[in-house]
Formats: C-alpha cells, sequence, structure tokens
C-alpha cells in the first residue's frame, strides 16, 4: 500500500505526517510562510509522485445552506459551480455537500451546503507547490469535512451529534446530521488546565448549540442532541464530571486512545492531538467532498486510473484462474475416475489371462483359433457337394423311364449369376439376397417313346419330371421345351402320316436352384 | 474526461499489463479446457476397456467352451494339411493315385495360380485363406466314378476341395468292343484352398 503525505494545515504552522499501514508519523513542519513554501517545495524534490492530501484546520471556513433545482450530470454540476461563484470570490477551494432532497409546492430541490475558506491565498502556494513539484493531490479536506467519518467511527450513524475535539489548532465543533455535516467551528484554547479545558468544552458546546437554534439548524424541539467529546488522554474523568448532560445536550467522553482505536490508527504519534484522528481518515478514509479542484486532482486521478486498470486486469486473471481451477479439479476428478477405471480393466483382464492360461493348449492364439474355424466353417457351408444332387437326380428318373439324360450341369453360385430369364421360373420366387449362393443344376435330355409331334403330351411329361425334381429345397429355375410354346415365341410344326417319324426324340433341359443356408 | 499525450502514455503500461494478465487468464481457461477435455477423452477409453475386459471376463466360460469346439476342427485342418502353405506335388501325387487306385481311363487336370481369397483380422496377426483352382477332365465309363474320385480327392487331404462347377455328359463316341470306351465325360472345376495362420506356432 502507498503511503500517504498528509499536510496539516494550521493558520500558525503546517505539519506534514506519513500515513502507512494504520500508523501516522509526524515527518516534519513548516512555517505558515513564504519560508515555509519553499521549504516545502525542497522537501518535495525527489517525491515525484508521492500522494499528498491537505487537511487543513482554520478558523476562517465558511458554511452556507442552499438549495438548487433537483437536477443531474453536467447540468448539476453547472448550476452548483454558479451558485459557489456567486457565494465566494475564489473558488479554487470550494465544495457543495448535498444535504438531500426537499420537496417544495413549486418543485423538488436539492438542499447544499456551500463551503469554503475565507481566505483560499493560504493554501493556494501549497497546492503551487505540488502541482510543480509533480506529486499526487488526493483532495484538500478541512476538518469539518471529515467530521461524518468520525462520528461513524465513534459509533453515532444517525441524528444529530456534536463531536467535539482538542486540536492544537483548538477546540473543534463539528455539527452533523444524519451523517452530513451540518456546521462547525474552531474555537482557540491555548494551554488550559484541564478542568478548564472541560469547562471550556461544555461552554463552547452550549453556546453552539444555542447559536444553532438561532440559525434554526437545530430545532429546539427536536430532543436532545448527542455531544461525543474526545477528551485528552487520561482526562476522562474530569471531562466527564465537567460535561453534565441535560435535556438539550447529552454528552459522552471518549478518551484519545479510545478513539485512535476506533479509527483504525494503531496510535498517535507525539505532539499531535485529536487532529490526528481526521489525518488518519484523510489519509485513509477520505470522503467524496473535497475542496480541490478536478484540474488540481488530475495526477491522482490517472493514478487511481492506472491502479484501476491494473486491478481490473488482476481481477480478470484471478476470475479466470477460479474458473481454470475449478476445470482443472473437475479435470483431476476423470483423471481418478479414469485410473480407477484402468485399474478395474487390468484385474478383468488379468483375471482373464489367469483363467485363459488353463484354457487346452493351442497351436494358435484364441483369436486366430476362432477366426481360421469360424472362416473355414463359412467357407464349407458354401461348398456343397455334387454328390447329393446327382443322386436326387437319380431318384427322380427312376420314376420316369421313358427320360433319357444327356448332360448334367452342377455349379455353385450367386442364384442371379445363375438363373437365367425363363417362362418357368415361379411367380412366387424370392429375389436372392446380397451375398446368397445357391447349387444351379442344368438337367439336358430326350423323351423317349412319344411321338414327337405330341406337344402336349411331351409338355405334359417334360413338366411332371420338372416337377417332381423341384422338390427337396430344388426350386425350378427353367423348363426349355423342345418346342416354344410361348406367345412371344415361334412355334411350329411338321404333321406327318403314321410311319414318317424321324426317329430322334425331343430334346429338353431343366434348370434347377437349390438355395445354400 | 480528455487525455493529455502524456496521460495517456501513463495509462498505457497499466493498459498493456492489464491485458497480459487477462491474456494469460483466458490461456489459463484454454489449457483448463485442453486438460478437461483430455480427461474426458481418457475416461472414456478407461471405461470402454474395462467393459470390454469385463463383458469378455464374463463370456469366458463360453469362450473356454468355443475354443474347446473349435481347437478340434482347427487341428483336423492342421493334420489334413489344410493348414499351412500349400502342397502341390501332393496333390499331383494324390491325382495320380486316385487314377491308378480307380482305373480311370483318362484324367487332365490343370492347377491355376495360387488367389488371396480371404484375410480375416486375427489377433495378433491375419488368417489368410487361399486358393488355387484346379481344372479336371475325366473319361468315364460310369457316373459313380465321378463320385468315387471326388470322394478320393477329399480323403487325400493337403486342401480343402470346395468344388464349384461339375459337368458331367454323354460321349458320342461308339463302343468298338476292342477297348475300353468312356461313356461319360465330367468337367470339373475345384478350388483347392489352403489356410495360411500368421500366428500358428511351428
Amino acid at each position: 500500500m502507498a503511503a500517504h503525505h498528509v499536510l496539516y494545515f494550521t493558520s500558525e504552522e503546517h505539519l506534514l505526517y506519513r500515513s502507512s499501514r494504520g500508523t501516522l508519523e509526524l515527518d516534519t513542519k513548516f512555517a505558515a510562510d513564504e519560508a515555509g513554501v519553499d521549504a516545502f517545495r525542497e522537501y518535495l524534490r525527489g517525491r515525484r509522485g508521492a500522494l499528498f492530501a491537505i487537511v487543513a484546520d482554520v478558523a476562517g471556513e465558511d458554511f452556507h445552506e442552499d438549495q438548487i433545482p433537483f437536477l443531474r450530470g453536467a447540468d448539476r454540476e453547472a448550476v452548483v459551480q454558479r451558485r459557489l461563484a456567486q457565494r465566494y470570490r475564489d473558488t479554487r477551494l470550494a465544495a457543495a455537500l448535498s444535504l438531500g432532497h426537499v420537496t417544495t409546492p413549486e418543485r423538488r430541490n436539492e438542499r447544499l451546503l456551500l463551503a469554503s475558506f475565507t481566505n483560499t491565498n493560504q493554501v493556494a502556494p501549497w497546492l503551487d507547490a505540488l502541482e510543480d513539484s509533480d506529486a499526487r493531490l488526493a483532495g484538500v479536506y478541512s476538518v469539518p469535512l471529515l467530521a461524518p467519518a468520525l462520528v461513524s467511527r465513534l459509533g453515532h450513524r444517525a441524528g444529530r451529534s456534536f463531536v467535539v475535539t482538542m486540536h492544537r489548532a483548538g477546540l473543534r465543533q463539528c455539527f452533523v446530521e444524519d451523517g452530513k455535516l451540518r456546521f462547525a467551528r474552531l474555537e482557540r484554547a491555548v494551554d488550559l488546565a484541564p478542568q478548564a479545558l472541560a469547562a471550556f468544552a461544555r461552554s463552547e458546546t452550549l453556546r453552539l448549540a444555542q447559536y444553532l437554534m438561532t440559525l434554526r439548524a437545530l430545532p429546539r424541539d427536536g430532543g436532545p442532541v448527542a455531544v461525543l467529546v474526545v477528551a485528552p488522554q487520561g482526562q476522562r474523568a474530569v471531562f466527564e464530571r465537567a460535561l453534565t448532560s441535560d435535556a438539550r445536550l447529552v454528552f459522552t467522553t471518549i478518551e484519545t486512545n479510545e478513539a485512535v482505536r476506533k479509527v483504525g490508527l494503531r496510535q498517535l504519534p507525539a505532539e499531535t492531538g485529536a487532529e490526528g484522528l481526521y489525518l488518519h481518515l484523510a489519509a485513509r478514509k477520505a470522503p467524496r467532498e473535497q475542496f480541490a479542484s478536478r484540474d488540481d486532482r488530475r495526477r491522482y486521478t490517472i493514478w487511481q486510473l492506472q491502479r484501476g486498470v491494473l486491478a481490473a486486469g488482476a481481477i480478470g486473471l484471478a476470475a479466470c484462474g477460479l474458473y481454470a481451477g475449478g476445470k482443472w479439479l473437475d479435470a483431476l476428478d476423470l483423471y481418478g475416475r479414469a485410473q480407477a477405471q484402468a485399474r478395474e480393466a487390468r484385474t478383468a483382464a488379468d483375471q482373464y489371462a489367469r483363467i485363459t492360461a488353463a484354457f487346452p493348449v493351442t497351436q494358435t492364439s484364441s483369436d486366430n483359433l476362432k477366426v481360421t474355424v469360424l472362416e473355414f466353417q463359412r467357407i464349407v457351408a458354401g461348398s456343397p457337394l455334387p454328390e447329393s444332387a446327382l443322386i436326387h437326380v437319380s431318384r427322380v428318373l427312376e420314376r420316369f423311364p421313358q427320360f433319357e439324360l444327356d448332360r448334367i450341369n452342377w455349379s455353385v453360385g450367386r442364384p442371379d449369376e445363375q438363373a437365367k430369364p425363363a417362362a418357368a421360373v415361379p411367380a412366387d420366387a424370392k429375389p436372392a439376397a446380397q451375398g446368397e449362393s445357391a447349387v444351379r443344376l442344368e438337367i439336358s435330355g430326350r423323351v423317349n417313346a412319344t411321338q414327337r409331334d405330341d406337344y402336349r403330351a411331351i409338355t405334359a411329361q417334360v413338366q411332371r419330371f420338372a416337377g417332381a425334381l423341384a422338390v427337396s429345397g430344388y426350386q425350378l429355375a427353367r423348363t426349355q421345351l423342345p418346342f416354344d410354346i410361348t406367345s412371344e415365341g415361334t412355334l411350329t410344326g411338321d404333321i406327318r402320316g403314321a410311319g414318317a417319324d424321324s426317329g430322334e426324340a425331343p430334346r429338353f433341359t431343366v434348370v434347377l436352384l437349390r438355395r445354400l443356408q | 474526461m480528455n487525455f493529455s499525450r502524456d496521460e495517456l502514455k501513463r495509462l498505457m503500461l497499466p493498459l498493456i499489463a492489464a491485458a497480459a494478465m487477462l491474456a494469460a487468464g483466458v490461456a489459463t481457461i484454454w489449457s483448463a479446457n485442453g486438460s478437461l477435455r483430455a480427461a474426458r477423452a481418457t475416461l472414456a477409453a478407461a471405461q470402454q476397456e474395462r467393459t470390454q475386459n469385463a463383458e469378455r471376463l464374463a463370456r469366458i466360460a463360453e469362450e473356454e467352451r468355443e475354443v474347446k469346439e473349435k481347437l478340434d476342427v482347427y487341428q483336423q485342418l492342421k493334420n489334413l494339411n489344410v493348414l499351412g502353405e500349400e502342397r502341390r506335388l501332393e496333390w499331383a501325387d494324390a491325382l495320380a493315385r486316385i487314377r491308378t487306385q480307380r482305373e480311370l481311363l483318362d484324367l487332365r487336370y490343370r492347377v491355376e495360380r495360387q488367389k488371396l481369397l480371404h484375410s480375416a483380422t486375427g489377433k495378433p496377426a491375419n488368417v489368410d485363406f487361399f486358393a488355387s483352382t484346379m481344372r479336371v477332365e475325366l473319361a468315364l465309363l460310369h457316373e459313380e466314378d465321378l463320385t468315387r474320385f471326388l470322394a478320393d480327392l477329399r480323403a487325400s487331404g493337403n486342401a480343402y476341395y470346395s468344388i464349384k462347377r461339375c459337368t458331367l455328359e454323354r460321349t458320342t463316341q461308339q463302343a468298338t468292343g476292342l477297348t475300353i470306351t468312356p461313356r461319360l465325360r465330367a468337367e470339373c472345376v475345384i478350388d483347392l484352398i489352403t489356410i495360411v495362420d500368421g500366428a500358428a506356432k511351428t
């Protein structure tokens, strides 16, 4: 975390503190004159880019409540700047604090507390020195601007309250209402004894309350107001005795060390009063409201942008890392499951190997054994023997003595390759499936003891013979008669007298198919 | 807010660093996604292997029975010399022996070049089925001569005889009475199939 330098600005002298990791150290002091500015310039040399904040604790601070129409964005900014310019001669160190909204019969308005220093010239040279040194100005605050943050830290977040603190510059009183600054004043109180200081705090608080009632900033019948008094260390009892509560003011005394702890500071530096609480808040928990202009804070804004961009990149990287981490965890889980599966697979394989080791000894691998036999059996199934076909034909032929065979052609192959188109193919014959094979049996012969010109008798005999063959799985694929009796063919005849027959018996061909399983 | 050139220069380095961090983040996610995909693939492969091994283990009793059954057939094939390189000399011897024994009048044959019939995928090596086509012409006195010839051929072993075609027809030769005249002629096409098992132990 970068160290913040806080310049505590009083009318007598200016003290430079360094805030880092919950500690506040007094670095150096500067006189509130030209020499002090020169010393400050000298100090800034070699601290290029350092972070600075100015906390002014001066008496000449003006607070004025005003109202503007309810606006947003650039319009509001323009109206606010106009109101500041109307109120203050020099607006370089002027701020408008929003006090919320109010609805009038005419319109909705925003309440503003306009604040500035009556003499900005005392701060301007120091701002110029910072500007010239290339330091980064986080903001110019007054103690009252930081009072709401202190009140909140001290545990009073709502309602009206006074916070009274003893500073190097004097007795500081701030009036905070519902977390918003309403008024503040600084009264000089030099070297007072504890009892006197406590009495002084009480009388000044009563005066302030009376004044605010006069201004109607504090309603008369608004109930008691909490007064938080930060007493110097070891003076709590004295303060509690002096600060007696009444119907209007309820005093609560807090010792400095307790307040230090509540704001998150480890300890106050030596020679530093309760202003250290405000300085710490300016360094670490600075409010948005401050006096410096946008131009005075430009380098700080750029620095914030740089850090913002880097933070965005880091957040993006972290988010990606988280997402990727989730994925990697998933992947690790999957790898774990895969290893478990692989172990189970190995166990099963080992078990299989152990069992198969007890199998009968083979001269080849189990896979090859199976492949060889299965493929061989497939070949055998597609290789029928011709003997059974010849026996089948022989048995049928015994029942048809008038038939004499000249040629038997037995073959194996695809049925669609073997079966030729023929009139005798049965209409209900199934088409051959892909890869099917069949036995084809082509039988050629002659029909004896029948008159050659008796077409009807020859046809009937051949068909009976073919029908007798087409059993036991054989299907009639084709029958070729000695003559063509189809409508597509030509029928010829040579009808002669008795004894005129040439003697040559009519020839026929029968084709049979038997599909293999 | 408008930026001067100097301010832009000041913002450039953080912007580059942020972009680098985001790029590193994206690369991390990409790498994680790759790891996840690889893990899924590994798991799928392991699951498949486990399932296969478990199924194979579950079928082991059936496999044992199958091995025993097939081993008999395999052994027969080996004994008949169907398994192994083809033996053409043995084929020629067998044909000559059958002709003599069966007193066949005429027997002519021609064995074509060996060709690969089928290569079955085995483990660790393939099993190749080869076929050598043989054309045989026979002069026969009776049709039973053909069936006896085929039976003798099958019994001779040295190959599996897959008969593709057989034609049996009467001869036109007239019997003279002086010599024995064949009454039938047969012509057959037979595939002589041999098997080469790449994993067979010699």
